[in-house]
């Protein structure tokens, strides 16, 4: 172990010329953590907080088990304080102007210049990472976060105009995490004009210095408060009014079951999950290189997680051999000293590392490990496992730090279907020498980042998110600035929590329709069908649902869509999913532009079903004309997508793209049965998405008839409306898995339902929370926040040179 | 080209055919060997007396140059003598390490001035190599050639031509020691680099060069990575260890240390001998020798401390 080397003598160490300790002196840490006599309490309002009679955690050192420090740990009450704080803060901080903020966040920066070193051996000293990776990576990447978001926040009035700060947003932090998870959330939550509530975990410091600092850089107290505490304390912070976003960083199941506890609670939740990536080498490549792509995305200190790493069978050998090499030559030790590759992750790490290759081992996986590694307990080796069909249930797992899950691929098609067959899509490298294939991977690869012929790379002006359940949050770039925005003029969503809801129930049945009194007039046109994969169709329950007029006379007959419709739609949906996605952009507006004249044309008969309905006449000839007009802004606007972020240092272009979602869910509201459609289906399709839609539950009749003109125009499938019992089909959407995203406008009960059934396979979801949205006016009815829902940001790094 | 005299043959590098298939397959990704190179560059390897040890057996890779126009029997002398005591003797002493023999691994000097190198070290004693940086005399016609291959624009010329010279000059050469200078700066890409190292390998050469360490561009660690991955891939497939110089530009202690770690890394111990790597330079001994001065007397060491060369 390098730390307890005894110093050889020159004369030995000239003919063995082995490595040594290179020690950082954590001097000044322990000085810190001194004037606070080991004690340490919360940061909040400006000032250090240590209540009594709270629980205290002491902290050991992750590798000489010495006792650092202890911690107190939140109660709901601390936690009120802070939120209360933080509201305070944001009455002043979110009015002043940007440029002010701008200063601020500058200063910080410069606070942080004064204090390094305490900063980085803090941070390696508690969490055990080495030293290298938080001094040379990590604290630079901090600095250059603050000046990135000093200059959006100078900025903001003019490119921003249309946004307002959200209001206090609670962070959430796990126990293995690094400060940096912190700054890439904190740096755009403050520039915007929002406040923090951070509640990390009860063992590391670091957010707890870098509130100080940011709290010592008056006028300005209580914008960033720190707590120590237990994540069950998520529930507590969410229910204080004021805390409008809740972002957590952490292991999928408790992102699963924060998901859960917050459904309805009024704050949005962003969920960054998991920590796994995935590396796919093709034939093509520069082993070599790879091979170090490797080192940094499992066994240093620069990437948080495992790897799973896709070879192509023709360079197996070659690769593998590399790789056990390089294995061989990696150091681990104590974090603190300077020249060790690889900390360690404190005892929990270790475990859950043990257990994984313990499984592996007997469902019959080779592994690998190798390194100069110290034998007691919280070092890990790093570690290669080979041999694991993906059948294997240790191969579905999420592989943890420090373990590469290795195998071969024949095809790039193949290696396509591997890599997106797993429910992560965080961040993926591929490397190949072939532009072409390279690029097909990299578009084609489900995955929030893609780096081609690198891994690892990070830089604030590009955005880092996922997909799947990894989450559906961004930080960094423009995106990270909109978590953190809401449209201007829109009021802050009240919580429409429902103690009573039964989730188990809820929309479960569907009420019967029985035969009502006689039908007076002439008879009523045949019952619309489901228009499910471009034609009408008779639904599974074979029953139809009578619509009334405004009058409460018979309007007609629409089916009663089931479950059973709802799978047939998302399934007639995915298949015309792929081909849209990769429509140009010009063949997806001329097929809006289409659809707006089709709309056009059909003007008498929708205006005198919106009559029908109850409109005046005046107000129902506008609504069509402004539904024609959205049809054709959205499709004007498809061209207009994704930018190119210019990044400091690296030669090339990072490419901004904006990807359809898959297949999109929308249940409209019953408001504005006509205009509300085409406002929410117009993006959607705009975006590349493939929709399945349930339209008014009162008034789905002008739906149907839009869709008489799309079974021509439309390819089959890509637009499906289900009608019936809006909470049955809502719920039968919320539970779909192979659904990517759900919008909901409806009561809050179902907005709560919607939020606790995403939980399944996390999808991102849009909800109105039982609250009535004013779909003429242009924020709420056309404004950009319907475009950045309707499709994910990936990030392509394209690395060049010769 | 240049070889060394009175150099021993430790071992030959086999004379296999030319895989051109392998050299046409070779991929080197420059952006991702600039990252290594910058990964490498900011890890410190070693402190205290591990660097103090580092630095000593960096000085036993030197061959100490000198590539002066003006260069007289009386500086190639004093040079001679800097590379038999390259550092102060109580320095050594004090490490403990005054008994281990300490030289540079050569001398290294122009073809006119190896007489005057091989009179200076015999009188000093010692039996440090010469290496002259030229073709010495015997190969003139040759020596136009391997100048004009150094600027030769185009790879796919290279391949054949820079193979068969190799190989004559290898013949030619008999007993003694051929190292190919690959003129890194003028091949244009990564790529070319690692295929000049096979081609120069597979025509024979015990070593491969850098460059001249004269160029505009001399040794960058990019390019190291690149040679010394192609050693490493041309052992692995024929057994035959080749040898690593870079040569220029290499002025520092803390510069050696990189190179010495870069090596380890990438090599591993075994290539951590003068039969496998030289470090071509003049004014690092110098930096070393100052920086040994600090570890053991804990002072910085003025100018006139330190006897010069």
């Amino acid at each position: 172990m390098a730390a307890t080397r005894v110093e050889p003598r020159a004369r030995e160490i000239f003919s063995t010329l082995e490595y040594g300790p290179v020690p950082e002196s954590h001097a000044c840490a322990l000085a810190w953590l001194d004037t606070h006599d080991r004690l340490l309490g919360h940061y909040v309002n400006g000032k250090w907080q240590k209540p009594e009679h709270r629980n205290a955690a002491s902290c050991q050192d992750p590798v000489t088990g010495e006792n650092l420090a202890t911690f107190l740990q939140a109660q709901e009450k601390d936690v009120g304080a802070a939120v209360q704080a933080a509201r305070t803060a944001f009455e002043s901080w979110s009015q002043l102007p940007g440029t002010t903020r701008a200063q601020y966040l500058t200063r910080l920066a410069k606070m942080i210049q004064k204090h390094l070193r305490l900063l980085w051996t803090l941070e390696s000293l508690f969490t055990g990472r080495a030293v290298r990776e938080i001094r040379d990576g990590d604290i630079p990447l901090a600095q250059q976060l603050l000046q990135y978001h000093a200059i959006q926040a100078h900025i903001q009035e003019e490119a921003l105009a249309d946004w307002e700060p959200m209001g206090v947003v609670g962070l959430i932090l796990p126990p293995t995490f690094s400060f940096m998870d912190m700054m890439w959330r904190v740096c755009p939550a403050l520039a915007v004009g929002c406040t923090v509530v951070a509640l990390v975990p009860p063992s590391s410091p670091t957010p707890l210095l870098l509130a100080q600092l940011a709290g010592e850089l008056s006028p300005f107290p209580g914008i960033l408060n720190v707590l120590s505490g237990p994540t069950s304390l998520a529930p507590a912070l969410v229910s204080w009014p004021g805390v409008q976003k809740v972002v957590f960083c952490g292991a999928v199941e408790e992102g699963r079951a924060l998901r859960r506890s917050l459904a309805g609670k009024g704050a949005t939740l962003g969920l960054a999950l998991g920590t796994e990536s995935l590396l796919l080498l093709t034939d093509s490549a520069d082993v070599d290189s790879a091979v170090e792509g490797v080192v940094d995305a499992a066994w240093s200190d620069r990437s948080p997680g495992g790897l799973r790493l896709l070879i192509q069978e023709s360079v197996w050998d070659e690769a593998v051999r590399r790789l056990q090499g390089r294995m061989g030559r990696l150091r681990s030790g104590r974090g603190l000293d300077g020249a060790v590759d690889m900390g360690t992750r404190g005892a929990a790490a270790h475990d859950l590392a043990q257990c994984y290759v313990r499984e592996a081992q007997s469902q019959g996986g080779e592994v690998f490990q190798a390194g100069d590694i110290p034998s007691n307990n919280p070092f890990f080796p790093p570690t290669l496992i080979s041999g694991l069909p993906p059948a294997a249930p240790c191969f579905q797992a999420e592989v943890p730090w420090p373990v590469v899950m290795a195998f071969p691929f024949r095809t790039a098609k193949e290696a396509l279907a591997l890599a997106n067959g797993t429910p992560r899509g965080g961040s993926a490298s591929v490397w190949s020498e072939r532009l072409g294939q390279a690029l097909e991977l990299g578009y084609r690869l489900l995955a929030g980042t893609v780096w081609i012929n690198a891994h690892g790379l990070q830089d604030p002006a590009v955005p880092i998110g996922g997909c799947k359940e990894s989450g559906s949050s961004w930080h960094g770039g423009p995106d990270g600035l909109y978590e953190y925005l809401r449209p201007l003029g829109t009021p802050p969503q009240p919580p429409y929590f429902c103690e009573s809801l039964n989730y188990d129930t809820f929309g479960l049945a569907v009420p019967s329709t029985l035969p009502a009194e006689l039908e007076i007039g002439s008879s009523p046109e045949p019952p619309y069908g489901l228009f499910v994969g471009g034609r009408f169709q008779a639904p599974g329950a074979r029953s139809s649902r009578p619509i009334q007029d405004s009058s409460g006379n018979l309007h007609g007959y629409v089916a009663e869509g089931g479950a059973k419709d709802i799978r047939g739609a998302v399934e007639a949906a995915h298949q015309a999913a792929p081909g849209w996605a990769v429509q140009s952009p010009a063949s997806r507006a001329s097929l809006l532009w289409a659809l707006a004249a089709a709309l056009e044309r059909r003007t008498p008969a929708l205006v005198s079903r919106l009559e029908r309905q109850g409109a005046e006449l005046k107000a129902a000839r506008a609504e069509v004309e402004l539904s024609v007009r959205r049809l054709r802004k959205w499709g004007a606007q498809v061209q207009a997508q994704g930018h190119t972020p210019q990044v400091a240092g690296l030669k090339g272009p990072v490419l901004r793209l904006r990807e359809p979602l898959g297949v999109l869910a929308i249940v409209c509201p019953n408001e504005w049965p006509l205009l509300a459609f085409v406002s929410l289906l117009a993006p959607a399709l705009a975006h590349g998405n493939a929709v399945v839609l349930v339209p008014s539950e009162t008034c789905p009749l002008l739906a149907l008839e839009v869709c008489q003109d799309m079974a021509s125009l439309c390819p089959a499938g890509l637009v499906n409306v289900v009608t019936g019992d809006r909470d049955h089909l809502t719920r039968c959407l919320a539970l779909h898995q192979d659904i990517q995203a759900l919008w909901y406008f409806g009561s809050a009960q179902g907005s709560q339902f919607v939020e606790w059934a995403s939980a399944g396979n996390l999808k991102p979801v849009w909800v109105n929370g039982g609250s009535l949205r004013a779909w003429d006016q242009q924020t709420e009815g056309a404004g950009p926040e319907l475009g950045l829902r309707a499709a994910r940001t990936k990030a392509l790094w394209v690395p060049m040179g010769d | 080209m240049s070889h060394d005299i009175n150099c021993p043959i430790s071992q030959r590098a086999l004379l296999s055919p030319p895989d051109l298939s392998w050299i046409s397959r070779a991929q080197v990704n420059q952006p991702a060997v600039l990252r290594r190179a910058e990964q490498v560059q900011a890890r410190q390897a070693v402190k205290k007396a591990w660097q103090a040890a580092w630095l000593l057996k960096a000085v036993t890779f030197i061959d100490l140059t000198t590539l002066s126009g003006d260069d007289t029997s009386s500086n190639v002398q004093r040079l001679c003598y800097k590379a038999k005591y390259p550092i102060r003797e109580d320095l050594l002493k004090a490490l403990n390490m005054h008994d281990k023999g300490i030289t540079t691994a050569a001398v290294c000097v122009y073809p006119a001035r190896v007489c005057d190198a091989v009179k200076a070290l015999k009188a000093a004693g010692c039996d440090i190599p010469v290496a002259s940086e030229q073709v010495s005399q015997g190969f003139q016609p040759l020596q136009t050639n391997s100048r004009s291959m150094r600027h030769l624009p185009s790879l796919q010329l290279l391949k054949l031509s820079l193979y068969d010279e190799i190989r004559q000059f290898r013949k030619a050469s008999g007993d003694a020691r051929v190292k190919t200078i690959l003129a890194t700066g003028e091949l244009g890409s990564l790529t070319n680099v690692y295929k000049a190292s096979l081609v120069a390998m597979m025509a024979g050469s015990d070593f491969i060069k850098t460059s001249t360490g004269k160029e505009t561009v001399n040794a960058t660690l990019p390019v190291a990575i690149v040679m010394l991955r192609a050693i490493r891939d041309f052992f692995w497939k024929t057994g035959t260890k080749v040898g690593f110089k870079p040569a220029g530009g290499i002025r520092t202690a803390k510069d050696a240390l990189v190179w010495l770690s870069l090596v380890k890394e990438e090599l591993g111990d075994e290539w951590l001998t003068p039969e496998l790597f030289r470090i071509g330079a003049s004014s690092l001994l110098s930096d070393i020798e100052r920086q040994i001065y600090h570890h053991v007397t804990g002072r910085y060491a003025a100018y006139h401390d330190l006897p010069m060369s």
